[in-house]
């Protein structure tokens, strides 16, 4: 159960990064009636409504209970730069946030706290924060204290993982990081302003800068090293966000009172309770109006879709499944990963055919009732960089046994298996992981499909692996994994170097080509600064994926949060999830 | 009687000892660290990880490792929680109480359900009321604990609405106030009540077995001829003998709630020490793990102990030497 967290963790950091997510709680159940037959290669990103229709005034005084459902109370961590936890954060984003805000493509906007330049070489950017954003003890929020963030993040005391490649192109963060220097020369304060220059232009930072603050003057006396387990980050927190911490249980509630100075205008509601609801008791929660506000997890959701006093509402995650093909290992003297002279995947025709071969219509339908849906390329549809001219590979037996009669792959002895080009035994092995009751029949679905064209697929020792085992699996090279299936969380930043460059550890296809090299770093070129030329080379990148498969994208997967009908101005999509201060009740 | 307890306690070194070598052993086995399924975070540098890793001594051997904390648990400091940030002795004290209160309700809840059954069904054994306490305590056999308990907690929680469905204390009283004791103590019934419910069967039997084995002893036998009354045949005679085991039991009784309240405190959100134990897994929070393990393994040496010593103070023909 826990492992719904991982992906949940990932999708949400604020960080732009890829991220490892786990493929996690859905049910297998009954089919669905609904849009049976419908084409394949339309990628419906609207199923569900994404804002609240009730348009009534919010009442005065208003409170709103929010469940964060999870099956483990929250650790308290109440500070971006330190929590752990997907829990934590969902706390932290009633009283706190970050100084630039963005808009559905994650990119950065100047509507928030902050806004922000670009200088025309595209090496420095500077943040002008607002002059009525104070924290809440009223001191206003300044450079200083977002140069104070890096500072903790930089510094060899911090024992989190915030500190990221990207922050390391700051001029002088190295060199700060490694003891070297006491400041980052890269960045310079200037009051409310604030500037950072880069050694090298990455069109990155319009969507994966760190703007969150650290509030210096109230935080500066503990030392470095004992911020995360000091008071004043888990028991009195100071943010500026549109609430402030009145009270915390440790672990199980919270309660918010509004934030009359909040610079963008008093909130709706007087308080809010956060709770920690167990998934288990969520739909009933929701449906006596304990809670006015909580995520649904698929296994819930038929049950959800019949409330009457609450309105679902959904968005399509920051996250893809796929099935991953092992061609090689990665070099951990060279640092990249290199694939093997005859990878027993090497044809391509054979690793079409195996796309074409699942059906994975009829798995998002029938296993997840409809709250999956085939994936067209590996770059999520909420973002402009999806191709959208890409079809996903249609279910089609006849071609994909067509194209492995092509390759050589062909039954030389009769028992209905195929063998290799060189007429010897073809096994597959396939591992899979574990953690929802659907992990199992999904994975042996696509087993009999396989099959049906005639390939001898085995799961990998004959079972599934739980999480930390099947990822270690991967990570040693292991030689008897042919093929995988596993999911990846993305967040805000599209650029996937993460996951497909030639250097990155958690590339574990280990596929690599010049090709792929050279539009990946086109997408992160100076050049890339003009939107069109990045959606471009995006687009012939994806399309390289799709021709190539290295990866069978399957499902891309719906988020739900249902919602109390006496709601108002509740916004699911990114960017304004979390702008609490528009949302009110009018009961 | 001193000597005795002196010796157990003696003999709990090594056994401890022994213990934390294999739950440290098996702990370090486990696939995974508390970084690698946390946050695996592509554009951190690897170094960066190894870097955290270095300094949280995760990438020394285990038994440097375990010399390492072994040494520091010895003076009672189990390291800090990766995933809490907080020494591990703070994270478990903040549940530790919520346990303890829970197994204590619970307790109650068991023995006031289990006495009055367990005398009444031994008493008028093979009557219909022996048939019904004895109906229900194979129907409580046979009921997984965590289905009853969310049946439980959808009756009482949600369709009556008479308790909280889940947490251990409203977050809009204050501490210290007597409201706060009512809340925390509303919201313990329910949790408490649903295990009791269930523990309470087998105890029911032991003390009906007993009574039934009582009844026929030749002690009774001679009450009974010397014309003591049925009411004090079975108040002094019968009943004295027949709680002998049970109050042994009660050391067990105890450890295991402490350890075995993961499923109820799951259901019903309510953060106790079974909850932290299981996230602790499988978010790879080893130092907690192994300081709740430790833990529950010097309770369960102390509840045997407690039983032993029970056991020699009410039974007379028990003497320990």
């Amino acid at each position: 159960m826990k492992i719904k967290s991982y992906s949940k963790v990932l999708s949400a950091l604020a960080i732009s990064s890829l991220l490892l997510a786990a493929c996690s709680n859905d049910t297998e159940k009954s089919s669905t009636k609904e849009k049976k037959g419908k084409d394949v290669e339309q990628v419906d990103t609207s199923k569900f409504p994404t804002k609240t229709t009730n348009q009534g005034e919010p009442i005065e005084g208003g409170h709103l209970t929010y469940g964060l459902v999870s099956d483990t109370p929250f650790e308290g961590i109440l500070n971006k730069v330190f929590y752990q936890g997907e829990p934590d954060n969902q706390v932290i984003t009633f009283f706190d946030e970050d100084l630039l805000d963005t808009d559905e493509n994650y990119v950065y906007t100047n509507e928030g706290a902050a806004s922000y330049e670009i200088s025309d070489d595209h090496k420095t950017v500077t943040l002008t924060i607002k002059d009525n954003v104070n924290w809440h003890d009223g001191k206003p929020v300044t450079g200083a204290d977002l140069e104070y963030a890096y500072l903790v993040m930089g510094s060899k005391d911090y024992k989190g993982v915030r500190y990221d490649e990207q922050m390391a192109l700051i001029e002088g963060m190295e060199e700060y990081h490694e003891g070297k220097a006491d400041k980052i020369s890269g960045i310079k304060v200037d009051g409310k302003k604030i500037t950072f220059t880069f050694k090298k232009a990455n069109p990155s930072v319009t969507t994966g800068l760190w703007t969150y603050p650290l509030h210096k003057e109230y935080l500066k006396d503990v030392p470095i090293a004992d911020l995360e387990s000091s008071d004043k980050i888990r028991k009195n927190p100071i943010g500026f966000g549109p609430f402030k911490v009145k009270k915390i249980v440790q672990g199980e509630a919270v309660e918010f009172e509004a934030n009359k100075d909040y610079y963008r205008g008093e909130p709706k509601l007087d308080s809010v309770t956060l709770k920690v609801v167990n998934p288990s008791v969520v739909v009933k929660s929701l449906e006596n109006g304990d809670l006015d506000v909580a995520e649904v997890l698929a296994e819930q959701y038929e049950q959800a879709k019949e409330l009457d006093n609450v309105e679902l509402l959904g968005k399509v995650e920051l996250a893809y499944t796929y099935i991953g093909f092992n061609f090689g290992h990665y070099d951990k003297e060279k640092e990249e990963n290199v694939m093997d002279e005859n990878p027993k995947f090497g044809d391509k025709r054979l690793r079409q055919a195996m796309a074409y071969a699942i059906n994975n219509e009829e798995v998002g339908e029938k296993m997840f009732k409809g709250l999956r849906f085939p994936a067209n390329s590996v770059i999520t549809p909420n973002f402009k960089y999806n191709n959208k001219d890409l079809k996903a590979y249609e279910y089609n037996p006849e071609k994909a046994k067509e194209l492995l009669d092509e390759a050589g792959f062909v039954d030389t002895n009769n028992d209905g298996i195929r063998e290799d080009a060189d007429g010897k035994e073809f096994k597959i092995n396939f591992a899979s992981m574990s953690g929802s009751d659907v992990s199992e029949p999904l994975a042996r679905y696509y087993i009999q499909q396989w099959e049906q064209v005639g390939l001898d697929v085995e799961l990998q020792d004959g079972r599934l692996h739980e999480f930390n085992s099947f990822y270690d699996l991967l990570k040693k090279d292991n030689d008897k994994v042919d093929i995988y299936q596993a999911a990846w969380g993305v967040a805000s930043d599209p650029d996937p170097s993460g996951i497909w460059s030639r250097s990155a550890e958690f590339n574990y296809t280990r596929w690599v080509s010049e090709k792929n090299d050279e539009l990946l770093a086109k997408g992160i070129s100076e050049e890339a600064f003009d939107d069109q030329y990045r959606i471009d080379t995006y687009n012939e990148w994806q399309e390289l994926i799709h021709e190539e498969v290295p990866v069978i994208p399957t499902l891309f997967r719906y988020q739900l949060a249902g919602v109390n009908e006496r709601v108002t101005g509740y916004d699911y999509l990114a960017g304004r999830q979390y702008q609490w201060h528009n949302v009110g009740v009018t009961k | 009687m001193w000597k005795f307890i002196l010796r157990r306690l003696l003999v709990m070194i090594p056994q401890l000892f022994l213990l934390s070598i294999i739950v440290f052993m098996m702990a370090k086995a486990m696939p995974g660290d508390a970084l690698s399924g946390q946050e695996i975070n592509p554009r951190a540098n690897p170094a960066e990880l190894d870097r955290i890793r270095e300094e949280l001594g995760l990438n020394d051997p285990w038994y440097q490792q375990y010399i390492r904390w072994a040494s520091n648990a010895v003076q009672g400091d189990f390291g800090v929680s990766y995933t809490h940030k907080t020494p591990v002795m703070d994270v478990i004290e903040d549940r530790l109480w919520n346990t303890v209160f829970l197994a204590l309700v619970t307790l109650i809840f068991t023995y006031m359900l289990a006495i009055p059954l367990g005398i009444l069904s031994g008493r008028y054994n093979d009557t219909w009321v022996d048939k019904t306490v004895t109906g229900y305590s194979y129907l409580g056999f046979g009921t997984p604990i965590f289905i009853f308990a969310l049946i439980m907690l959808f009756v009482f929680g949600f369709a009556l609405d008479w308790f909280p469905s889940g947490g251990s204390v409203d977050s809009k009283v204050d501490e210290g106030t007597f409201a706060y004791v009512v809340s925390k103590i509303n919201h313990l019934i329910l949790p408490a009540l649903s295990t009791a419910l269930i523990a309470t069967t087998s105890t029911i039997q032991y003390l009906r077995n007993e009574i039934i084995d009582n009844k026929i002893k030749d002690f009774v036998r001679t009450a009974r001829s010397k014309g003591v009354p049925e009411s004090k045949v079975y108040s002094r005679h019968i009943l004295r003998n027949s709680f002998l085991p049970i109050a042994a039991f009660l050391g067990y009784e105890i450890t295991g709630l402490i350890g075995g309240a993961v499923i109820i405190e799951t259901i019903f959100s309510y953060p106790g020490l079974g909850q932290l134990f299981l996230s602790s897994v499988s978010l790879r929070d080893f130092s907690v793990v192994t300081a709740i393990v430790m833990m529950t393994g010097f309770a369960t040496l102390l509840g045997t102990l407690l039983s032993d010593i029970i056991l020699s103070a009410v039974d007379p023909r028990i003497r320990i030497e």
